[in-house]
């Protein structure tokens, strides 16, 4: 969705000089503009290849007026002038489905200038009144979830404006509506049922468990232990499910400890939670305490538990306030705490905004570095992954389990415990493996999306939503960066993951948790993003993966290496953006088939060489003597 | 003079710390004329690691109880750290290394002693001769010719033998031109644009002084581009320095083109930093780097701080607007600022990779340093003298040629497919300008390469780098013949720090090596197959 090479065609077409930011003097601008503007392939400079489909497979044909999912209906179209950031108005036909919003030029070619599924949207405004004046002042400014804003401007007679609007927030915000969101409506087809991606029972036999230490439970089967949880835990074997139920009472939200991951080999464990309710009072609980220990000796490890706290100390000390807080030194004496710094979903939500003002509608050019020091994005990113890391070397070294929290454990934690996995596993690092960390330790374990995101309700302001997947995506793409062997997808399966985050065509990021995805019957109901990914995997693939087993990654996570993701934060910007995103990929291809289409010729070339010599029968030459010596010319 | 002389002492026991990430060496440390070496002396690593003494930028030593370490930082960036037994033997070392490491005469520098197997002396001298892409000109174009007017480097000590210039102007004409440059450097051409036939030029600044002097025939051989490029053609002239600066340039006797004196040219003034301002970016940016006790919070607005991507941008944006000139607006470009041989060499050969895709293949490549930097003029020694280390007082020292290798690794890294090159050759012209066995880039100009020989006594670069063992570590496996302009976005969030450069000594070894080593098996692959079927 979303991307389209002909936009982008389209708009370099409209601004020819566009990525040459030099000018001659002014009186020149617009005679060089003039005299490349039928050049306007010299900026597809890297042999880019032109395709009529979009990111996602959808047909968009450019002579097809809307492309239409399954399931997809058209509500209406307008004619309207879209005032596009970069290259100032183009006059376009807008239409409105029950899935996108989609701009047709109206200008010499009807080109598509975007496409953009509803859900991305997070408010629509008006702007300019009846009686504004000047051009293009009346119509309406939607902000998205992706980083940009589309502005329209629209006649001012006859409140031309107020259909789209109603239409749009109807369409676009449906829960506010009593609409169904449009994954509900999908009829997509794929021939990969991406709902199987995930069993829980598999993946945790894939681990080696249960074993001898410890055992699934399926003590949450009607989710009544803990609303937020799965269906189905991983527990010490020597904890009983009524210790299980008097440690919930003492966990935020009944959220207990439970196994993300155990070392194949040294058997140190990944244990995750929600904070504990110590209260101002210092509350102890024997149970939890107890239960703590246990974790801790199921691995005979002599060694302290290492609890890695995700908040800065101060929040987790204000916490308390609120009848939260930490394990102390006190109560728990085989553990030692540790605190990660890592700030909460507001602090993180505050730091995106920032990102998305200094590069979006304009890029800050003056003292790019200093305001992007000053967004702190980096920095959080930095924290986080220093935090997995701290997280997968206490593990991966046999020094100690470790048990992870922050609050309600389902933000930070899943960010911590995914991650640490994603370095210390490599099966985590091909598609399918991917697949089942998010679906596992995002999906089931209560990442609140539905909140987060916000996905069908209008409430742009809500003070729950926040960027945190997106920063976990992030800091798998940092470390895609410095590892560009070691995982088998590309980036672009992780921006068609970020989009559909947002699009609500699929079901796979709706709701809260999985009690709750149940009710709703989404897996019957809903199509799944890894069914679509998984049936064209080929485009997902990064040429590069090389299969590594037991190799841990451990990323540099200092401010020196870490970079802004440019090709997805500031893709909408087509002086930025990248002349070819996968050119290196693709060459890659071409060089692979390339080779693979020599060895066949030379194989043939063999065969027919040999039945000539056998009936010659003459002595066969072997193929490295037909081979001449390889110069590499230059 | 005696190399032994200044060799204090003969050997002691050392261990190396080389960063990091390689493990500690110990043996036997020794000085020679030209090197630092280290024997390890034990059959587990029989390596003997080697130093360039040339290479030393800066030298620290300490002495402690009856140890002492000397620290060592290279001009290419790398830092050493040498623990030596002895006091004696640490100072006498120390004392060795800064006195043969900071010899100043050419002809007793290693290159004149360098005699590698497999190489014959006075091969690949031609292997670029400017001659013969002047001579491809000439015989393309019926609009410029060859001079031999500068033979014996009295009209320009800087510029090379041969020259090109407008057909219709004669030598007696040049030689007028040349009084009224500054050094001599009357107008040539740097780069043909064979699709339109318009020329970039480059020169340095006009001797205009308060007077506002002119010239009659600079006036004429710029009047004789235009009309060879086609009628009616205009021009630009790119003033490396700003209005003000050029203005000022008159009190001591410079200035610029005087518009009415030069009719159908127009001046822009694109300032770009040069000379002590360039050189410390340098200083502060590998400080930076090199800084890895400093928290990190801060790290962005320091690398802003330090100015060298803004330098990078503008050499950048500038290089784009004179082949922008050429390839749109079908104008000649002049390109100067004062003496015309750094930033004016940066631009010239910068718009040649945006427009010529010749000059992104391996030889091109080679053939564009060796006529727009070494030919042209640019003075290695005066400018490669000392590296970001150095303590010394930075005289003549300026980074221009870095500069110019981190915009070309700027293009690599926003067209991957369309540079033949890759990284290597890169940092291979970085350490060996600043540092090396060849004698490429001695001197200052031709005149003094033709004096001190170093044509028939020391060895080509690019003999060294051409062979086929090197090529791995320097051709771009991903290379696509790419025949259209590259034009690079130059948007501060479009430019990266170089690290490859300015982090390769601290940060751990590049895991996309194996993606590049895979690359190259296919490529290899393909090739030996292709040369069978």
């Amino acid at each position: 969705m979303g991307v389209n090479l002909s936009s982008m065609r389209r708009l370099r077409k409209r601004l020819p000089l566009s990525r040459q930011v030099p000018r001659l003097p002014p009186s020149r601008v617009s005679s060089m503009a003039s005299a490349s503007a039928p050049k306007c392939n010299s900026h597809t400079s890297e042999n880019e290849p032109v395709k009529s489909t979009s990111q996602d497979g959808v047909n968009c044909d450019l002579n097809e007026t809307v492309p239409r999912l399954p399931g997809e209906t058209l509500i209406t179209d307008k004619e309207v002038i879209y005032i596009c950031p970069f290259n100032g108005p183009i006059k376009g036909r807008v239409y409105i489905t029950n899935y996108r919003l989609y701009l047709r030029s109206l200008e010499t070619d009807s080109t598509l200038i975007f496409d953009v599924p509803l859900g991305v949207i997070s408010r629509i405004e008006k702007m300019g009144g009846a009686t504004s004046r000047g051009e293009n002042s009346y119509g309406l400014d939607i902000t998205c979830k992706d980083m940009r804003n589309l502005r329209f401007a629209l006649k001012q007679e006859g409140h031309s404006r107020r259909d789209m609007f109603e239409i749009l927030t109807r369409y676009a915000f449906p829960l506010a509506h009593s609409l169904p969101l449009f994954a509900f409506l999908n009829e997509e087809k794929f021939n990969v049922d991406g709902w199987m991606v995930y069993n829980p029972v598999e993946e945790y036999r894939r681990q080696g468990l249960p074993n001898h230490q410890w055992r699934i439970t399926f003590i949450n089967k009607c989710y009544e232990l803990c609303e937020t949880y799965p269906a189905l835990l991983v527990v010490p074997y020597r904890a009983s499910d009524d210790d299980l139920r008097r440690v919930a009472a003492f966990r935020s939200r009944n959220r207990i400890p439970v196994l993300s991951w155990i070392h194949p080999e040294n058997k140190m464990v990944i244990v995750r939670c929600s904070q504990p309710l110590v209260g101002m009072s210092g509350k102890r609980n024997k149970d939890d305490e107890k239960y703590l220990d246990v974790i801790r000796e199921t691995n005979r490890q002599l060694s302290k538990l290492t609890i890695y706290d995700a908040r800065p100390s101060v929040n987790a000390v204000a916490n308390k306030a609120t009848g939260g807080g930490y394990e102390s030194d006190d109560a728990y004496h085989n553990a030692e705490l540790f605190f990660l710094d890592i700030h909460n979903i507001h602090v993180m939500r505050e730091s995106l905004k920032k990102v998305k003002d200094i590069v979006y509608p304009n890029v800050e050019e003056s003292h790019w570095l200093s305001s992007l020091e000053s967004t702190h994005w980096l920095e959080h990113i930095k924290l986080v992954l220093t935090g997995a890391i701290q997280v997968a070397d206490k593990v991966s070294s046999g020094k100690s389990s470790v048990l992870v929290h922050c609050s309600d454990g389902w933000d930070r934690t899943a960010q911590l415990t995914s991650l640490a996995m994603l370095m210390l596993d490599s099966f985590y690092r091909s598609i399918e493996g991917f697949e089942i960390l998010v679906q596992k330790e995002w999906i089931s374990f209560g990442h609140k999306f539905a909140s987060r995101i916000g996905h069908g309700d209008k409430n742009h302001a809500d003070a729950d939503r926040s960027p945190i997947f997106l920063q976990f995506v992030d800091c798998v793409w940092q470390m895609s960066k410095q590892f560009p062997t070691a995982f088998e997808f590309n980036e672009r399966f992780l921006i068609t993951i970020l989009d559909h985050l947002y699009s609500c065509r699929f079901g796979t990021f709706l709701l809260n948790c999985e009690s709750a995805r149940e009710k709703q019957k989404v897996t019957e109901r809903t199509v799944s993003l890894w069914s679509l990914i998984n049936s064209n995997k080929e485009k997902f693939k990064n040429p590069f993966y090389t299969k590594e087993i037991n190799r841990v990654l451990y990323p540099v996570a200092s401010m020196r290496h870490l970079e802004l993701w440019v090709n997805y934060y500031i893709r909408w910007n087509p002086r930025i953006k990248q002349q070819q995103p996968n050119a290196v990929e693709q060459r890659y291809m071409e060089l692979l088939a390339l080779r693979d289409d020599y060895i066949k010729r030379l194989e043939e070339l063999q065969l027919a060489n040999s039945s000539k010599v056998s009936s010659a029968s003459t002595s066969p030459s072997s193929p490295s003597q037909m081979m001449p010596h390889v110069q590499t010319h230059f | 003079m005696e190399f032994s002389e200044l060799i204090r002492t003969g050997r002691a026991q050392a261990e190396l710390l080389r960063g990091p990430e390689a493990p500690p060496l110990r043996g036997t440390l020794c000085v020679t004329s030209h090197h630092l070496l280290l024997s390890p002396g034990t059959e587990a690593s029989p390596d003997l690691w080697l130093l360039l003494l040339r290479s030393v930028d800066s030298i620290e030593k300490r002495v402690a109880g009856d140890s002492g370490t000397i620290t060592l930082r290279c001009k290419d960036l790398r830092v050493l750290q040498l623990d030596i037994e002895g006091v004696e033997a640490t100072l006498d070392i120390a004392r060795s290394i800064e006195a043969l490491s900071s010899l100043e005469s050419v002809i007793t520098s290693f290159p004149f002693f360098y005699r590698p197997k497999g190489l014959r002396l006075g091969d690949a001298w031609h292997f670029h001769p400017p001659e013969r892409y002047y001579q491809r000109v000439a015989r393309e174009t019926n609009a410029w010719r060859l001079s031999e007017v500068n033979e014996d480097f009295s009209l320009c000590p800087s510029y090379p033998r041969a020259l090109i210039v407008p057909h219709s102007v004669d030598d007696q004409a040049l030689a007028r031109s040349a009084g009224f440059r500054q050094g001599g450097r009357f107008p040539v051409l740097s780069y043909h644009h064979a699709r339109n036939g318009t020329a970039l030029l480059r020169s340095s600044q006009p001797l205009t002084g308060p007077q506002k002097r002119r010239c009659a025939e600079d006036e004429e051989l710029l009047r004789a581009v235009l009309v060879g490029a086609r009628p009616g053609a205009r021009g630009f002239i790119i003033d490396t320095r700003s209005a003000q600066a050029a203005k000022q340039a008159r009190m001591t006797g410079g200035g610029t083109e005087a518009k009415a004196a030069y009719p159908g040219w127009k001046r822009l003034h694109r300032p770009l930093e040069r000379g002590r301002p360039l050189q410390e970016s340098f200083v502060r940016l590998v400080e930076a780097c090199g800084d890895l006790e400093q928290s990190m919070d801060r790290w962005l607005s320091r690398l802003e701080g330090c100015r060298w991507l803004a330098h990078v941008k503008e050499a950048l944006s500038t290089a784009c607007l004179a082949a922008q000139g050429m390839e749109r607006e079908g104008a000649c470009i002049l390109v100067h600022g004062a003496e015309g041989t750094d930033s004016t060499l940066l631009v010239t050969s910068l718009a040649q990779l945006i427009l010529d895709p010749l000059s992104r293949t391996m030889d091109g490549f080679q053939e564009l340093v060796e006529r727009e930097w070494i030919q042209a003029g640019h003075p290695f020694q005066l400018r490669c003298a000392h590296s970001a280390f150095s303590h010394a007082r930075p005289k003549h020292e300026a980074p221009t040629f870095l500069l110019f290798l981190d915009c070309v690794w700027q293009l690599g890294r926003q067209f991957p497919l369309s540079l033949e090159f890759g990284e290597g050759l890169l940092l291979a012209l970085f350490e060996h300008a600043y540092a090396s066995p060849f004698g490429s880039f001695l001197c200052n100009s031709e005149k003094e390469r033709g004096l001190c020989e170093v044509r028939t006594r020391t060895h080509s670069l690019w003999s060294g780098l051409n062979q086929p063992k090197e090529q791995r570590k320097l051709r771009n496996p991903l290379y696509a013949l790419n025949p259209l302009a590259i034009w690079p976005s130059v948007e501060p969030q479009s430019l990266r720090l170089w690290q490859g450069l300015f982090l390769r000594w601290t940060r751990p070894p590049e895991p996309s090596e194996t993606a590049w080593e895979k690359v190259w098996q296919i490529v290899t692959d393909s090739e030996k197959t292709e040369g069978s079927a």
